[in-house]
């Protein structure tokens, strides 16, 4: 069966393994069906091979957390990212969507005021312990937001969907530390709602290009976009390759993680006594493996805290994934044990995680996490 | 570990009683007898296909690899232990529809013992993480294979694998105790022990290196080694391989021993680049990656002399400023065999030793070989001991190239045991390289390690059609060349 | 059909070969400086002598070919002018085969390395009678069973070594013994990195510092803050060989009547003593395998008859 892969790039993995301790799916599970060699292979085996689709087969594509992990420790350059996401796409096309909620839930991204109004009401019921725990929400969803008022026009902040709706105070403290490094933003807010990120790595295709075109249309003058979820920049950044068009390439080129922004101007920011913590820093996977932009993080943080250490895992992901943490639940759990337990190794005070999606999942598990700036608006303020 | 998640795939109708006794006794979420799983534990990195996996089994103690292979016995199949599968041999490959042991689950680090300087680890401990577990004690496990970041212990055992490094801390067998082991039978018995001079024959040296056909090592004791105080990584480079062989030759009969003397020509410099950006020079027809380690002392003078020999020939020096760019320089050095995918799909390789004086010539021997049948090659090797690994990149696609590649692939071994060399330095022989056996060995010599193999393995189950070509291999439990089997029935 | 020279075209090892013949009990006789080990042989085999001489020295290569009738120390000679030895020990009449046979490492391991380490390549003859090559000529090499491994500390139970392939190891530029007394000798193992040998006799420390001089220079001087160094040389040892693990020996003291006069290899585990020890039995598993070797290899028993190894 055709999964629309391109041949030269399935070629580029000779099978050497090197990539699969950098995998969660594999580093819990030791199984082969869960490794991006094994997945390769499969896809291999599907498209060339005339393998059927299995259930397993289907399962070892729709278990991958499209992390990308694998990518930068492949020494042969295979595109894995790419691979999966076209995988989904044909898996989708033929029949394998993502369970309904997921859709629901995804559509809903798309319609921001939608969302922000259904969020309420979610914070509201769960103050009413209408909701089942488990689920990956905060612990307690705002009912109001504070407002975001454009500050000037000198760069744009791209405030995303459910970021806006759940962590509004992130979007504040960014905001509060560009204004800081002596720049008017402008928060996008809701016509360039969604960077369609989570549609396509649920295999909706056509859902996320139409969310990325939206994006680019309202977007459409010469700024630069900063974006504070690590998710979402990493999507942006990849309009060109999505969209195919010289307007989505350029807009690519536009779109900076608020760290890497920030990195260059930290000498602008006025010197300020460090906040007393230990701080770990947990690099989100599109962070590090895609935008390879977390040792920004660092270089922000560094001069505001006391003192900086590293999680003794080598990036491995935390297992939230976009919406993998619902889809996946079991080895979501597991790969999110091994996080903390690598948390716990270095006895911080905080971990800071610069993706919204990775940074809820961890407090669920009960450790304490705040995105990097939220940390450097404090020490600005203290 | 991942319990429901197993639970979720059916047993397949195919697959028989074995799999339902093995669901019995391990749980069903340590068995998976379904077509992708089975795919996927028919090969490991090796370029051969013809692997047929049975079940794969993930027991995560001793009693259940003991209940796997009594069970595979009762229903005569064949058993293979396999690691993380990075082997380049098809060692684990298994043929014949066998049992597949994955130890990936036994992973653990169950002691370290800092004052005898020893620890036991799980069979599927990757080497790498040992290592890094210990880092706190300032130890580590010397055998560091370039595919330490995956590869297993127990994989190591199983092939006495070697690395960089092994040219002054020695191979495997040197850094192992005594191991714990399943043998066909279902028997445990251990093997060695961690006193200075355990009694009786050295059974333990007798397992490694036995390719997963004496047994499958359930627990291992491994020697640890001092973190060396000092460590000092030098980049040579040279206008021609000639003069890099010999400085490698020369470095050796001044009585120097680096930690790591590692060979690199022009090719594979490029395509390590392009993945590292360590600044390897890319003008340089070949490059040796020197490392040197010890106390202060030691390591000024060595440095001194490598840099005075290079020099001589003709090379240039660079040395690594900070540990920063040592390990850059390493990663380079490591990622080596898929690096090379960027230039072709698919890569073969031998790993001959030939004598450290016979380099020259056999790398021209090489060169002349796959030149000759218009084949692409890149070195990139342990060149301290002689240990040669002629990559040949190609398409398997194009119609005749496998046949070629496997007939230069046979030409190389002939000049580098003709050259006084041995067939494989580190890798195994598997199945890739066993029926060039005969190259090396007489019958009478293959008839002694079939004894012995015999003698760990009465029944012949544990990977069968390994190392010792046929006669010698016994093929009795099972017609191996059985076809592979309907994976998706 | 094999590409590696075969020893069949070696007239010294055809001969051996045929002295050992293919049937009747059979014993080769080295030096006969442990003749007694694992309770003696049978005097109703026979006696052959191993072929003596160096085949050639490597140094290049660094590795030395030596028939296994050779003087260990006649070898150590001969390669002392390329600054190489190998990881035997000397002991007075000792050659290289019957020390590969009893397998015991010198007591400076912790410096050299360990005897089974060190050998590449054996011919040796099978029960049947037929010259058989394990392993191979280089200093790496994985091609096949490691029949090397097994042949070591057999006490030519399972075949009978008629040469050698050893790897060789540079003379370090300055080795010296010293002695400190009153000492944790705990301590001297963590402060001295180039101690090719610490030995202990529960008052004594006696150190073998080998490396460059440098280093040897600065953990002397490491060392001197324990005690008074003193040169010296090493101690004479008692004739009885415990094997123990390294930490075990911490715990030995000369008031122990048990032990007698000891002195310890620290960080290794052997201790030398004037009494002998029952030792461990072999677990019940691994007694059978060891026969099963035993009877695979020499299926009538001819080699080395009565000649106890591991317990069977
Ligand atoms: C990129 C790359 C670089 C490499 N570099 C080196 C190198 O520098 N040096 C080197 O020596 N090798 C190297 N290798 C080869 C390979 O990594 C080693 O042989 C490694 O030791 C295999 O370990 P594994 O866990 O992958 O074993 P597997 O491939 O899974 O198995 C190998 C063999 O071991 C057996 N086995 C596994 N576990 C057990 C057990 N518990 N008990 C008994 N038998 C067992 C299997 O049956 C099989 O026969 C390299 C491979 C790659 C892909
Ligand atoms: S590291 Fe790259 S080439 Fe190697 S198995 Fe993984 S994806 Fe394939
Ligand atoms: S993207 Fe992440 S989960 Fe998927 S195969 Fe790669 S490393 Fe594994």
């Amino acid at each position: 069966m055709d999964l629309g892969l391109d041949r030269s790039e399935l070629d580029a993995c000779v099978s050497c393994g090197l990539c699969l301790p950098y995998c969660p799916t594999y580093r819990v599970t030791g199984a082969d069906i869960y490794s991006p060699r094994g997945r390769i292979a499969l896809m291999r085996a599907v498209q060339e091979g005339g393998a059927p689709l299995t259930d397993e087969v289907v399962d070892s594509f729709e278990t991958c957390v499209q992390c990308r992990g694998c990518e930068p420790a492949c020494p042969s350059g295979v595109p894995f990212g790419h691979l999966i996401e076209s995988t989904r796409e044909s898996l989708v096309e033929h029949g394998h969507r993502p369970p309904l909620r997921l859709r629901v839930a995804l559509h809903a991204l798309g319609h921001h005021s939608l969302l922000l109004a259904g969020s309420s009401g979610i914070a509201v019921a769960q103050r009413l312990h209408l909701v089942p725990k488990g689920l990956p929400l905060p612990a307690k969803l705002p009912v109001r937001r504070s407002r975001l008022d454009a500050s000037g026009d000198d760069v744009y902040l791209f405030t995303g969907c459910v970021m806006d709706a759940w962590q509004r105070d992130v979007h504040a403290a960014v905001k509060r530390v560009i204004e800081a490094c002596g720049f008017g933003v402008s928060p996008t807010g809701g016509d360039a709602a969604c960077c369609g990120a989570l549609h396509q790595h649920a295999g909706l295709g056509d859902d996320a290009r139409a969310q990325a075109q939206r994006v680019v249309d309202s977007l459409g003058d010469t700024k630069v976009v900063l974006v504070d979820s690590a998710g979402c920049g990493a999507a942006m950044k990849d309009y060109g390759r999505l969209l195919g068009t010289a307007e989505a390439r350029a807009f690519s080129e536009r779109v900076f993680d608020v760290h890497e922004f920030v990195a260059g101007h930290v000498d602008g920011l006025p010197g300020v006594e460090p906040l007393d913590l230990r701080v770990a820093v947990q690099d989100p996977c599109h962070l590090r493996h895609v935008q390879k932009a977390h040792m920004a993080v660092r270089s922000v943080l560094k001069p505001f805290v006391r003192e900086i250490v590293e999680l003794d895992d080598e990036g491995l992901c935390c297992g939230a994934g976009g919406a993998y943490s619902v889809v996946q639940p079991e080895l979501s759990h597991l790969i999110r044990d091994r996080k903390t337990a690598a948390v716990e190794e270095v006895a911080a005070d905080v971990v800071v995680s610069a993706n919204p999606g990775c940074l809820l999942y961890m407090r669920q598990a009960g450790v304490v996490v705040a995105h990097p700036m939220e940390l450097v608006a404090r020490a600005l303020d203290a | 570990m991942f319990g429901t998640r197993l639970r979720k795939t059916r047993p397949h109708a195919g697959d028989d009683r074995c799999v339902a006794d093995l669901v019995a006794a391990l749980g069903v979420e340590r068995v998976r007898s379904d077509g992708a799983a089975r795919l996927l534990a028919s090969t490991d990195a090796s370029i051969f296909r013809g692997g047929a996996a049975g079940p794969v089994c993930f027991p995560d103690s001793t009693p259940q690899v003991q209940a796997c292979v009594r069970i595979a016995a009762v229903h005569r199949r064949p058993v293979v232990a396999r690691g993380a599968g990075s082997g380049l041999t098809g060692a684990a490959a298994p043929l014949g529809s066998a049992v597949v042991v994955s130890t990936t689950r036994m992973n653990r680090v169950l002691e370290v013992d800092v004052e005898n300087r020893t620890a036991w680890v799980g069979p599927g401990v990757i080497n790498l993480d040992l290592t890094h577990h210990l880092g706190p004690h300032g130890l580590h496990f010397a055998p560091d294979p370039s595919s330490q970041q995956v590869c297993t212990i127990g994989g190591n055992v199983a092939n006495n694998s070697g690395g960089p490094h092994c040219l002054a801390y020695g191979v495997t067998s040197a850094h192992i105790l005594a191991m714990e082991v399943v043998l066909s039978d279902g028997e445990v018995v251990m093997l060695g022990g961690l006193d200075a001079e355990p009694a009786g024959y050295d059974l333990r040296g007798a397992f490694i290196g036995s390719e997963g056909m004496f047994g499958i090592a359930t627990r291992i004791a491994v020697r640890l080694t001092p973190d060396p105080p000092a460590v000092r990584t030098l980049l040579l480079s040279f206008a021609d391989v000639d003069s890099a062989a010999a400085t490698v030759g020369a470095i050796i009969a001044a009585g120097l021993v680096p930690a790591a003397v590692e060979m690199m020509d022009r090719r594979c410099v490029e395509a390590v680049e392009d993945f590292v950006h360590a600044g390897y020079p890319r003008d340089a027809e070949a490059v040796l990656l020197i490392d040197v380690d010890g106390m202060a002392g030691g390591v000024e003078a060595q440095a001194t002399k490598v840099d005075e020999i290079a020099r001589g020939l003709g090379g240039r020096v660079r040395v690594a400023a900070d540990e920063e760019e040592r390990q850059l320089l390493w990663k380079g050095r490591k990622s080596a065999f898929g690096a090379i995918a960027r230039i072709k799909p698919d890569y073969y390789l031998h790993d001959t030793v030939v004598p450290r004086g016979k380099l020259v010539e056999v790398l021209r021997a090489i060169h002349e070989i796959v030149d000759r049948h218009g084949l692409l090659v890149l070195n990139v090797f342990h060149a301290g001991d002689g240990n040669l690994h002629p990559i040949i990149a190609y398409d398997s696609r194009q119609p005749g190239m496998s046949e070629k590649v496997r007939e230069a692939g046979r030409e190389i071994i002939e000049v580098s045991l003709a050259a006084g060399g041995v067939l494989s330095g580190e890798h195994g022989i598997g199945v890739e390289k066993r029926d060039f056996m005969p190259l090396m060995f007489s019958d009478d010599d293959l008839d002694q390690q079939a004894r012995l193999r015999g003698a760990f393995d009465g029944l012949c189950m544990m990977n069968p059609g390994k190392v010792l070509p046929s006669p010698h291999s016994c093929s009795d439990i099972t017609e191996l060349t059985e076809a592979k089997g309907d994976l998706w029935g | 059909m094999g590409l590696i020279r075969s020893p069949e075209s070696d007239p010294i090892l055809v001969d051996f070969a045929s002295e050992i013949g293919s049937v009747g009990p059979v014993v080769v006789r080295g030096g006969g400086t442990h003749w007694d080990l694992g309770g003696g042989s049978d005097p109703a085999a026979r006696e052959v002598r191993p072929p003596e001489g160096i085949v050639g020295i490597r140094a290049e290569e660094m590795t030395v070919e030596a028939r296994a009738g050779t003087l260990v120390s006649e070898l150590h000679e001969a390669l002392r002018p390329f600054g190489q030895r190998t990881s035997l020990p000397e002991s007075p009449g000792s050659t290289v085969g019957g020390t590969l046979a009893v397998g015991w490492s010198g007591i400076a391991r912790l410096g050299r390395g360990q005897t089974r380490d060190s050998v590449l390549q054996v011919h040796y003859v099978s029960a049947e009678g037929r010259l058989i090559t394990a392993g191979g000529p280089t200093v790496k090499n994985v091609s096949g069973f490691d029949m090397c491994r097994l042949l070591v500390g057999s006490l030519g139970t399972l075949g009978c070594m008629a040469d050698m392939i050893l790897r060789t190891r540079p003379i370090p530029e300055v080795e010296v013994w010293h002695r400190v007394v009153d000492v944790d000798p705990a301590e001297v193992l963590r402060r001295c990195r180039t101690s090719a040998s610490i030995l202990w006799d529960g008052r004594s420390t006696w150190v073998l510092s080998a490396g460059y001089r440098a280093d040897v220079d600065s953990d002397l001087r490491a060392l001197s803050e324990l005690g008074s160094l003193r040169p010296d040389h090493p101690p004479d040892l008692p004739p009885i060989r415990w094997s123990r693990r390294p930490s075990d020996l911490f715990d030995m003291s000369r008031a122990d009547a048990a032990v007698g006069r000891f002195v310890a290899e620290i960080g290794v585990g052997v201790v030398h003593t004037e009494n002998p020890v029952e030792p461990s039995p072999p677990s019940p598993g691994t007694v059978a395998l060891q026969r099963r070797i035993k009877d695979a290899l020499d299926p009538t028993g001819r080699f080395n008859p009565g000649r106890r190894v591991g317990g069977i």
